[in-house]
């Protein structure tokens, strides 16, 4: 137990005023560049690193970890709100979520998400204060291709479990790899799809196909449904706060899955997005009630916020651990760590041992200020839900294009931001699934990366994904998820035809 | 103008298939070969390339598929609207605004494309009085101007217009 030690050593160096004030500070932060789609985690994340070069280490880390936090929560506000997700990451939290406040239970929905996410969060943190010294051993086994075996797995999982066509869902996955992979390759520095245009060889920012797919696309969805927001009272009333806390231990079962599974793809770089996608699916697969997932059902909320908070909080173990980044916000702050002079990496640990637990209690406390002050910030939000969509409408819109020029301060990628607009009401009216495309356009250069180096290793022998057991079972997975659908149908067609020649013989001649 | 959901289907899937052709196309250009040195750059893409195609030719035979097994029972999977002529002319009202809003600031700078286009949809979509119509554009540019200058020190595009008045 020398970990535990430690991190009383930790709590009192987090814990005195100043950094209490940072956190508040941090968080209130991270509530607004969450909440406002475009100015996400990392975005708001490397906009706040510049500030912090003259500050101390330990200060500058408790305050942009609070935003994180703050901006993980505020996602999820607009994500129920008004089902524009402020975060890749709280897509998921839409599905049931929205629905559910527009049955009227606003606040019991942003009371289920921020109460799940504060414990997925809190699960999370005592991951990292157990395993993080431990995790660095295991962690080190994984070559690239136990990697590209991840995504396999995670990117499986989306066409085994799709609700829609297993096509659809490729196609959508697969142009997402194809926007990750537009501009400079990096390993031969080659410029890729570009097809001659000078704006396309810094690559497409995902934070572009986000605000398109997500904030164009959903707000000309809503246009064509002609659904006004309409003055759901989400007066935040205490009784239906605590009504809703007691309810929570019903979810016991969907909140330990969750859990697990949101440690272990934080851990793994699969990271939080990845996470909440593969929670939900696994949540409407296994639940009693998964049926009525889509039509706002609680466990709907439970099982992607657990997983996206303690796959958020996870993804700083690795970083800390390793020098790996879990996610894009914990590669933004490993860049910060570097400018302050501190190498991450396994010799963190005996280095600035005050840094590192000094960290890991913030992040209890940070994420315990974050709930209290999400659920004070509510009414702030169900207040804008009042007005007329034809007013708040354009607001949005507006946030979206300033968010697409602020991504790298060009006018090229509201265009591209507008193009993905189009492109997200297209497939939503059809089926195709954006969840996907959003994270191949994450993951891709990480994922083909991890696809490129073990082929180097091995001379071009795919055999390399199959030679260890570890990686040989991950793919074994992956392929499995893979042909469920398949495998579905071909049960599901002998049946069928069964049935039909029943049918045929059972008639009349 | 009415547009069948079937109609949409295989346009979609048509674009698809057509932008999997095209990354084709351009990941040629970088060589889908292999070196001594492991696979060149456009290898990965190419197959991406071809996936998108092989996802977009199964997308239409299932769609064909469907529409062929419907059509002896009424037809009715086939006639199902995507989209009808009232709700895209709603849709080009809300949209075009917006890109025209772009197309204006890529000139005139994002503050004066905001201005402009807030008191165009506050004006006649949302069916504000011109003064107040012209409140609510000087407050979002107003506001707008604090966080993103101020707050979070991020310069918005000003145009040439701002900058003759010494705002940069």
């Amino acid at each position: 137990m020398g970990n535990f030690g430690q991190l009383m050593d930790g709590f009192a160096i987090a814990l005195t005023t100043q950094h209490v004030m940072i956190m508040v500070l941090g968080v209130l932060l991270g509530l607004v560049v969450g909440v406002l789609p475009g100015l996400g985690a990392p975005n708001g994340v490397s906009l706040l690193l510049p500030l912090t070069f003259t500050m101390d280490p330990i200060s500058a880390i408790i305050l942009l970890t609070s935003m994180y936090w703050g901006a993980l929560f505020g996602g999820s506000t607009t994500s129920i709100l008004f089902n524009i997700p402020g975060e890749p990451s709280s897509v998921a939290t839409t599905f049931d979520g929205h629905p559910m406040a527009k049955q009227g239970e606003a606040v019991r929905a942003l009371t289920l998400a921020f109460t799940s996410a504060g414990i997925g969060a809190l699960v999370g943190v005592l991951v990292i204060t157990l395993l993080s010294s431990w995790v660095a051993n295991f962690a080190l086994r994984f070559g690239s291709p136990e990697y590209f075996a991840v995504y396999f797995m995670a990117f499986a999982s989306f066409i085994g479990m799709a609700g829609s066509s297993p096509f659809k869902t490729l196609v959508s996955i697969m142009l997402g790899f194809a926007v990750a992979t537009v501009g400079m390759d990096t390993i031969s520095g080659e410029g890729r799809l570009t097809f001659g245009l000078g704006e396309l060889s810094n690559g497409i920012s995902f934070l572009i196909v986000v605000i398109g797919l997500f904030g164009i696309g959903e707000l000309l969805l809503t246009i064509d449904e002609g659904y006004k927001f309409e003055g759901v009272k989400a007066k935040l009333k205490l009784s239906t706060i605590f009504r809703t806390l007691a309810e929570m231990p019903r979810y016991w079962v969907t909140i330990v899955r969750s859990a697990l599974i949101g440690c272990w793809m934080g851990i793994t770089p699969g990271g939080p997005t990845a996470a909440s996608f593969m929670s939900y699916a696994l949540g409407r697969r296994f639940s009693r009630r998964g049926k009525y997932f889509g039509k706002g059902e609680p466990e709907g909320i439970v099982a992607p916020e657990t997983a996206d908070h303690s796959a958020g909080s996870c993804a700083l173990l690795p970083m800390l651990a390793l020098g790996v980044p879990g996610s894009a916000t914990a590669a933004v702050m490993m860049g910060g760590l570097m400018i302050w002079g501190l190498n991450p990496g396994p010799m963190l640990f005996s280095t600035r041992p005050d840094f590192v637990w000094g960290l890991i209690a913030s992040m209890y406390a940070g994420n315990l200020i974050a709930v209290v002050l999400v659920l004070a910030t509510v009414p702030l939000f169900a207040f804008i839900l009042r007005a007329p969509f034809t007013v708040v409408g354009p607001l949005i819109a507006i946030i979206c294009v300033i968010g697409a020029y602020t991504v790298a301060n060009h006018m090229f990628d509201i265009w591209l931001a507008l193009i993905f607009g189009i492109v997200g009401y297209a497939f939503k009216k059809l089926d195709y699934p954006l969840a996907p495309f959003v994270l191949a356009v994450v993951l891709g250069d990480k994922a083909e990366d991890a696809f490129r180096q073990s082929m180097l290793s091995s001379g071009g022998s795919l055999n390399i994904f199959f030679e260890t057991p570890l990686v040989a079972t991950m793919m074994a997975i992956g392929f499995l998820l893979l042909l469920l659908p398949f495998i579905g149908r071909l049960f599901g067609a002998l049946l069928g035809k069964g049935n039909a020649a029943e049918a045929r013989d059972g008639r009349p001649a | 103008m009415n547009i069948s959901r079937n109609a949409m289907e295989v346009a979609t899937a048509l674009v698809t298939a057509l932008v999997g052709a095209l990354i084709c196309y351009g990941a040629m250009e970088n060589g889908i070969g292999w070196t001594e040195s492991g696979p060149k750059p456009g290898y990965f893409p190419f197959g991406i390339g071809c996936l998108i195609v092989a996802g977009s030719v199964a997308t239409l035979v299932q769609v064909g598929w469907k529409s062929m097994a419907a059509r002896p029972a009424g037809e009715a999977d086939s006639l199902v609207p995507f989209i009808d002529g009232q709700g895209l002319r709603t849709l080009a009202a809300f949209f075009l605004p917006i890109a025209v809003m772009t197309a204006i600031s890529f000139w005139l700078g994002l503050y004066i494309g905001m201005a402009l286009y807030i008191f165009y949809a506050m004006r006649f979509a949302a069916g504000f009085r011109i003064h107040n119509a012209l409140l609510t554009a000087i407050i979002v540019v107003a506001v707008n101007f604090v966080v993103f200058e101020k707050l979070f020190m991020v310069p918005l595009l000003k145009g040439p217009i701002l900058e003759y008045f010494g705002i940069y």
